[in-house]
C-alpha cells in the first residue's frame, strides 16, 4: 500500500461557452471586454443542458467527485455564480462529493459565501468541498471591478478568516476587521460537516497562498502553472505545515490535469489536439493588462512576469510548449494512466481534478474520452498506485503520446 | 542651470525623496501619477523660487505606503513633510493627480497658500466633459492619451524595458489605491470655494484624459481663478510646450494685489 492508494479522481469542468465566431481574429480577447452580444442565450441554454448531461455521465461512470469553478465575463466559463451550478448538481446526483472551486471570496461579501456554501452542504447531506481562489486578475475589470485589486489579497485573508470562523464558532459573535464589521455574525444554516467541509486554497503556488493554506489547516489546489512551480509549492506547504506540527496528507494536495483518452496515442492526439490548441488560443485569449490589474501582484512579481517572454506570449504557444509547460495527458489508457501516476508520485498528491472537456470539443468526444477514462484509466491508476504496477515510471512515456 | 539635490526624509515612517533646487520663496510641486519624464523641465522655476518636488509615497524614489488609500492621506503626509522642511507659507503647483492633491491641500490650508497653479488636474466630474478613466486605457494607447505630439516619445526604447514597465505598474498601483473606484473625487465641488489664493488653471487644448472643457468648471468653483490653455498640447503642458513653465513662473511670481 502506498500513501496514494486511495487516490481521488474528480471530474473537473469549466462550463465553456463553446461557439467560436467565424471572424474570431478581430477579437483581441475573449474575456472582460469580449462583447456579450456574442452570447446567444438559446445556445447557452443548450450548453447548460449539455454540461448537465456531461456531469451526470461522469457521476454515473464512477468518478470520485465532481469539481466546478467560477469566472466572470469570459467565454471560458458560464459559471459566474458557481453556487447555483452546485445546487443543480447536488440535485442531479445522489452521493458523489462536489468540489466548488469557487467564488473569489475577496470579490463577494464573505458572510454571503459562508451562508451559500453552508446551505449547499446541508442540502447535499454533507457532500460539499470548497476551494477558495483569489480570483484571476481578469475578474477585477468587469462586473466585479468595484473591488480595488490593490486590496485583493488583504480582503482574501480577512474573508477566509470570517468564513471559517462563521462556520466553526457558535454565533452570534462580533467581528471587527479591516474591511468588514459584523455586529452579529451568525450564519444560518451552518455546515452539516463538522468542524467544517474539507477546504483548499486555490492558487498558483505563491508563498502567500501556500502560507494561508498552512495557517488555516487547508489543502492546496494548484492551477495550471508549470510543473516545477507546482512541486515547489507542495514542498513548501509540507515544510510550513511541519513547522506548525501538522502533516500534509496526499488528500490535501490537488493537481489539475487536462486529459483525452482514445484507443491509441495517435488517435487521442488526432482527436484532441485542435480543441486543446484552441483552449489556449481562443478560450484563454487575454491581453497582459487584464491579467494583472494595478496592485494585484507586487512590483517584483510584475517584473518577473514581464521579464518572462514565455508568459507574455502564452496564447501563441506551440503544441510542444503546451505539453511541456503543464499537465496534459493525451493518449491511450495506458499512456494516460502512467502519466497521471507519475505526476501523482512526483507531487505526492492524492487528488487529481481531471479536465476532460477543453476548448470546442464536440460532445461525442467528451463522452468517449470520459467513458474511456472512467472504465479504463481509473482502474489502471488504482492498480498501479496499489502496488500492482511498476513504480519506476519512465518519464519519457509521459509525453510519448503527443510528440 | 543647476540641477536638483535629492534629500530623503522619514515622514511618518515612510522614506520620502525630495528634489530641491534654488533659493527663495518655497514652491512645492505635487507631481502626477507617473514620474517617467523626470522633473528637469521644471528647473527654470528654481530661478525665482526654492523649488521642492517631493516624490509621493509609492512613486519615483519614495517608498511605498500601503496605508495611503485616499487623497486626504496625501494631504496629511505633506503637512508632516512641510513641518520637517520648515515650510510655512508657500506657492503650490499640482499636476494631474498632484493637482487634485494640491486642491485639497489648499482647501484645508487656505491661509498658507500664496498662489496656486493646477495643471490638468484630476478629479472634477464635469458631465459635459467627462474624463477618460486612466485604468480603461489599453497599454499601447497610454502615450497618445498623455501627449498630443507622439514624437516626444521618439527615441524611447520599444518595447520598453521590463524595469521601466514594472516601475509604471508600481505607480499605477499607487494611483489605484486612491482612484480605482472612480476617476472622480465627488466631494471636490462642495469644497473648492475654500481656496482663497489666486489660482491659475493650466490646460492643454488637446488633453484626452481631462478635456479642456473642465477648466471652466474649476474656474467657476474656485473664487479667484484664471485659465490659460495651450493649443496643440495634451495632458502634460509642462512637458509638451516650452511656453508653459514660464507662464506658470510669471503667474506665481506676481505679488498679490492690494484688492486680493
Amino acid at each position: 500500500m502506498s500513501a496514494l492508494d486511495d487516490i481521488k479522481l474528480y471530474f473537473f469542468h469549466s462550463h465553456h461557452y463553446i461557439p467560436i465566431p467565424d471572424d474570431q481574429e478581430r477579437f483581441r480577447t475573449t474575456v472582460v471586454d469580449y462583447p456579450n452580444s456574442q452570447y446567444d442565450p438559446q445556445v447557452g441554454h443548450a450548453l447548460y443542458e449539455r454540461h448537465l448531461r456531461t456531469m451526470k455521465r461522469a457521476a454515473e461512470l464512477g468518478f470520485d467527485g465532481l469539481a466546478i469553478n467560477e469566472h466572470h465575463s469570459m467565454v471560458f466559463s458560464m459559471s459566474p455564480t458557481v453556487g447555483l451550478l452546485a445546487a443543480r448538481y447536488v440535485t442531479a446526483t445522489d452521493d458523489i462529493p462536489i468540489m466548488v472551486a469557487g467564488t473569489p471570496i475577496n470579490l463577494q461579501y464573505p458572510n454571503r459565501v459562508a451562508e451559500e456554501y453552508a446551505m449547499l452542504d446541508v442540502m447535499s447531506g454533507g457532500r460539499m468541498e470548497y476551494a477558495f481562489p483569489l480570483g484571476t486578475g481578469m475578474e477585477y475589470w468587469a462586473n466585479e471591478g468595484t473591488v480595488n485589486p490593490v486590496t485583493a489579497r488583504a480582503r482574501f485573508r480577512e474573508s477566509l478568516d470570517i468564513i471559517t470562523r462563521a462556520w466553526t464558532e457558535d454565533g452570534p459573535f462580533r467581528y471587527d476587521g479591516e474591511f468588514y464589521t459584523y455586529r452579529y455574525l451568525n450564519v444560518w444554516p451552518k455546515p452539516l460537516q463538522k468542524p467544517r467541509p474539507k477546504c483548499f486554497i486555490v492558487g498558483t503556488g505563491s508563498e502567500e497562498t501556500v502560507q494561508l493554506a498552512a495557517d488555516h489547516d487547508m489543502g492546496y489546489s494548484i492551477v495550471f502553472v508549470p510543473i516545477k512551480s507546482q512541486l515547489r509549492a507542495f514542498d513548501r506547504l509540507r515544510e510550513l505545515a511541519g513547522e506548525r506540527g501538522r502533516t500534509v496528507d496526499p488528500d490535501d494536495l490537488v493537481i489539475v490535469v487536462m486529459a483525452y483518452v482514445a484507443d491509441t496515442d495517435e488517435e487521442a492526439v488526432r482527436e484532441a489536439r485542435p480543441h486543446i490548441e484552441n483552449f489556449f488560443s481562443w478560450f484563454h485569449r487575454v491581453t497582459p493588462r487584464f491579467l494583472v490589474p494595478p496592485g494585484y501582484v507586487t512590483t517584483a512579481e510584475f517584473l518577473r512576469r514581464v521579464s518572462d517572454a514565455a508568459t507574455a506570449k502564452s496564447t501563441e504557444a506551440t503544441w510542444d510548449d503546451m505539453i511541456n509547460v503543464g499537465r496534459i495527458a493525451c493518449g491511450s489508457p495506458d499512456t494516460v494512466a502512467e502519466t497521471i501516476v507519475a505526476w501523482c508520485k512526483e507531487a505526492g498528491c492524492g487528488r487529481v481534478n481531471v479536465a476532460l472537456e477543453n476548448g470546442d470539443m464536440p460532445e461525442w468526444k467528451v463522452a468517449k474520452s470520459t467513458t474511456l477514462f472512467a472504465e479504463q484509466v481509473i482502474p489502471r491508476i488504482r492498480a498501479r498506485l496499489n502496488g500492482g504496477g511498476d513504480d519506476t515510471v519512465d518519464r519519457s512515456l509521459v509525453t510519448a503520446g503527443v510528440k | 542651470m543647476a540641477g536638483y539635490r535629492e534629500d530623503r526624509y522619514e515622514v511618518n515612517g515612510i522614506d520620502t525623496a525630495v528634489l530641491d533646487a534654488g533659493d527663495g520663496e518655497p514652491l512645492v510641486y505635487f507631481h502626477g501619477a507617473g514620474t517617467a519624464f523626470g522633473f528637469d523641465h521644471l528647473l527654470p522655476l528654481a530661478e525665482r523660487f526654492r523649488l521642492i518636488v517631493p516624490n509621493h509615497p509609492g512613486f519615483g524614489a519614495s517608498a511605498d505606503d500601503p496605508a495611503i488609500d485616499g487623497l486626504h492621506d496625501y494631504v496629511l503626509h505633506y503637512l508632516d513633510l512641510l513641518d520637517q522642511l520648515g515650510v510655512g507659507e508657500l506657492v503650490l503647483v499640482g499636476e494631474s493627480l498632484g493637482g487634485c492633491i494640491a486642491a485639497w491641500f489648499a482647501i484645508e490650508q487656505p491661509r498658507r497658500i500664496r498662489r496656486l497653479a493646477l495643471l490638468s488636474p484630476f478629479g472634477l466630474r464635469v458631465p459635459d466633459h467627462p474624463s477618460t478613466d486612466f485604468f480603461s486605457i489599453p497599454d499601447e494607447q497610454v502615450p497618445e492619451h498623455l501627449v498630443a505630439d507622439l514624437s516626444l516619445f521618439a527615441g524611447a526604447p520599444m518595447p520598453p524595458p521590463p524595469e521601466f514597465l514594472a516601475e509604471r505598474y508600481r505607480e499605477a498601483a499607487s494611483f489605484a489605491r486612491v482612484a480605482w473606484h472612480s476617476p472622480y473625487d465627488r466631494k471636490l465641488p462642495r469644497w473648492l470655494h475654500r481656496i482663497t489664493a489666486p489660482t491659475l488653471l493650466v490646460w492643454g487644448e488637446e488633453d484626452r484624459l481631462h478635456p479642456v472643457g473642465q477648466a471652466a468648471a474649476w474656474a467657476d468653483l474656485i473664487p479667484n481663478a484664471e485659465v490659460i490653455t495651450f493649443p496643440g498640447v495634451g495632458h502634460l503642458p509642462v512637458i509638451e510646450t516650452p511656453e508653459a513653465v514660464p507662464a506658470i513662473a510669471s503667474f506665481l511670481a506676481a505679488e498679490v494685489s492690494a484688492s486680493a
